[in-house]
């Protein structure tokens, strides 16, 4: 009985580390990534082409770990080049962020990368 | 009755015949894009009098008098002349000594994000100031503009009913900053007029194909070029035909005595600038628009690199390009044509390859630019009062 508690608890303890769940925002887009979830909205929605707008991102890490602030960036894989702009983050609650200040000034494929804790979390985004 | 036959046959050939191409739902879509004109434009929230009429006459007054000069010898409209879409014709402007950029059109200027082909403003009044203090330019000073205004009874009452106050109890650095807001609404009223391109465009959103096919088929295919294989609207977007970012399309930026940084030295420009969006002189107590501001961020490939202009009314602002190195629209086409990537610095524009157009598409790239242009509206240039 005893060692079936312990797998208990040490199942419990693992499975803990597959998967964690980010203060809830909805709608949003949801990135897995190995150690971090990442789920992110964009405000306005849709976002717009040339106008600031602002991502609200909610981060949990799979080991429970506290999440230090993302840093968040967009560029364009295929034009080589990225935004003019560098958003700004404050934590609006536990988990919860805000990027001010994004800027997409051309139509086309653009990737967002959210850096949490040296993990490189990305999500396409096509806008015209 | 054979000669009626006749007729008809040779006046249906002289007639135009009017035809449209047979665009696709996606290039449909993007043409659309580049509409509806004119667009809605709020007042400026950083400037008290934007939109205001006794302010625009204060500006417009302002706008065409000498006396801002210590000689009389330069108004803003020596530089930005109403009869060639507020530009001046030339390739780089002349001053008291010559200047090393083309004069933009000013049209539109409401519009625009960040002011300056290397946007080292952020907003239209500092824009407007820079050249009354620029000694290379009209060469006043703050106490000259403040002892005009107070001293010329017709600009002295409009001060005061623009802004509500008397011109002889404002200090004068404030009041050289608001004449320079007045400066900016009157800029803010000189708009473009509807082109051919717009009743184009309106036409095909609605799916009217027989006033669509009125835009000349050359015009047609310049636009399907412009869409398409041309590449163009991914900087030159929306309505107004530009991004208003910078980019580097490969025009040389060497000018006597060095290199004009372009986009680098603009954002220097603005951090030195007190009369940014996000100084004390914004008149919106929440400075949203400083946003584009708190944020810029300086790359590497900033030099040489120049704000995207307009393409409305370029027809009529010849020459082309910051520093005017252009004369025609055709000359610029054919510089995208054969474009040379090897002589982008950097890690250029990817999108920027040699397009491969033969003439007749030059020319029908350059018969959809001037489609963009139509007769303005005749000027206003009554003084305030
Ligand atoms: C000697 C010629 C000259 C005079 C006089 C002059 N300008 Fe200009 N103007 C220019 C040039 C050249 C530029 C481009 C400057 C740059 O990119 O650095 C310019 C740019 C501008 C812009 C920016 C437009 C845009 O699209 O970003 C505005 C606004 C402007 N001028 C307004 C004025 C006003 C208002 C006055 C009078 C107070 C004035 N100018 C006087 C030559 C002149
Ligand atoms: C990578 C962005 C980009 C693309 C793509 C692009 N342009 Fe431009 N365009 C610019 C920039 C930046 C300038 C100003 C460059 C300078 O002054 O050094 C410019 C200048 C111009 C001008 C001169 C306007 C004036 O008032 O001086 C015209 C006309 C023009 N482009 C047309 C086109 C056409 C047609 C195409 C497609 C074949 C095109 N552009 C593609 C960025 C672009």
């Amino acid at each position: 009985m005893r060692s079936a508690a312990t797998s208990l608890v040490l199942l419990l303890a693992s499975s803990h580390a597959i998967a964690c769940e980010p203060p809830s925002l909805e709608p949003a887009r949801r990135i897995d990534g190995a150690k971090h979830v990442v789920l992110f909205r964009s405000a306005p929605t849709p976002l717009p082409l040339n106008a600031s707008f602002a991502l609200d991102i909610a981060v949990c890490a799979k080991d429970g770990s506290a999440v230090a602030t993302p840093k968040v960036d967009a560029w364009m894989p295929a034009h080589r080049h990225g935004m003019n702009y560098r958003p700004s983050l404050t934590e609006t609650r536990k988990g919860l962020f805000r990027a001010d200040g994004l800027l997409l000034h051309m139509p086309g494929r653009w990737e967002f990368v959210f850096e949490v804790a040296g993990e490189r979390l990305t999500a396409t985004h096509d806008i015209d | 009755m054979r000669w009626l036959a006749a007729l008809l046959v040779l006046l249906a050939a002289a007639a135009p015949r009017a035809e449209l191409l047979d665009f696709s739902a996606d290039e449909i879509a993007r043409i659309v894009r580049h509409g509806p004109w004119p667009p809605t434009v709020a007042a400026d929230p950083s400037n008290r009098v934007s939109g205001k009429q006794d302010a625009i006459g204060l500006g417009r007054a302002l706008f065409f008098d000498a006396r801002l000069s210590p000689d009389k010898a330069f108004a803003c409209v020596s530089c930005h002349d109403p009869d060639k879409a507020w530009s001046d014709g030339r390739a780089t402007s002349m001053g008291r000594t010559a200047l090393p950029r083309n004069a933009p059109s000013l049209l539109d200027v409401r519009q625009r994000r960040w002011f300056g082909w290397d946007g080292g403003h952020d907003n239209l009044w500092s824009m407007s100031l820079r050249p009354i203090l620029d000694a290379r330019e009209i060469g006043g000073s703050t106490a000259g503009i403040a002892d005009l205004v107070r001293t010329d009874r017709n600009l002295s009452a409009c001060y005061a009913r623009a802004f509500g106050r008397e011109p002889g109890a404002v200090e004068a650095e404030a009041l050289a900053i608001d004449a320079a807001k007045a400066l900016a609404a009157f800029q803010e009223t000189l708009t473009s007029p509807r082109t051919p391109f717009d009743d184009f465009r309106d036409a095909l959103a609605r799916g009217d194909k027989a006033e669509a096919a009125k835009l000349p088929v050359a015009a047609q295919r310049g636009v399907r070029l412009f869409v398409g294989r041309g590449n163009c609207a991914f900087c030159h977007l929306g309505p107004a035909f530009t991004n208003g970012e910078f980019h580097s399309i490969g025009i040389p930026f060497f000018v006597a005595g060095g290199a004009d940084g372009g986009r680098h030295s603009g954002i220097r420009t603005l951090r030195e600038s007190r009369l940014t969006l996000l100084g004390s002189w914004n008149d919106d107590p929440v400075r949203a628009d400083g946003i584009a501001t708190r944020h810029v961020d300086p790359q590497h490939r900033n030099f040489g690199e120049f704000r995207v202009p307009s393409l409305r009314m370029a027809a009529r602002s010849a020459p082309y390009m910051h520093n005017g190195s252009l004369a025609t629209l055709a000359d610029v086409v054919r510089h995208y044509a054969r474009f040379d990537p090897e002589r982008l610095h950097g890690d250029g524009e990817a999108i920027l390859k040699p397009l491969g157009l033969d003439d007749a598409e030059i020319d029908d790239l350059v018969a959809f630019l001037e489609s963009l242009s139509a007769e303005p509206p005749p000027t206003d240039r009554r003084a305030c009062g």
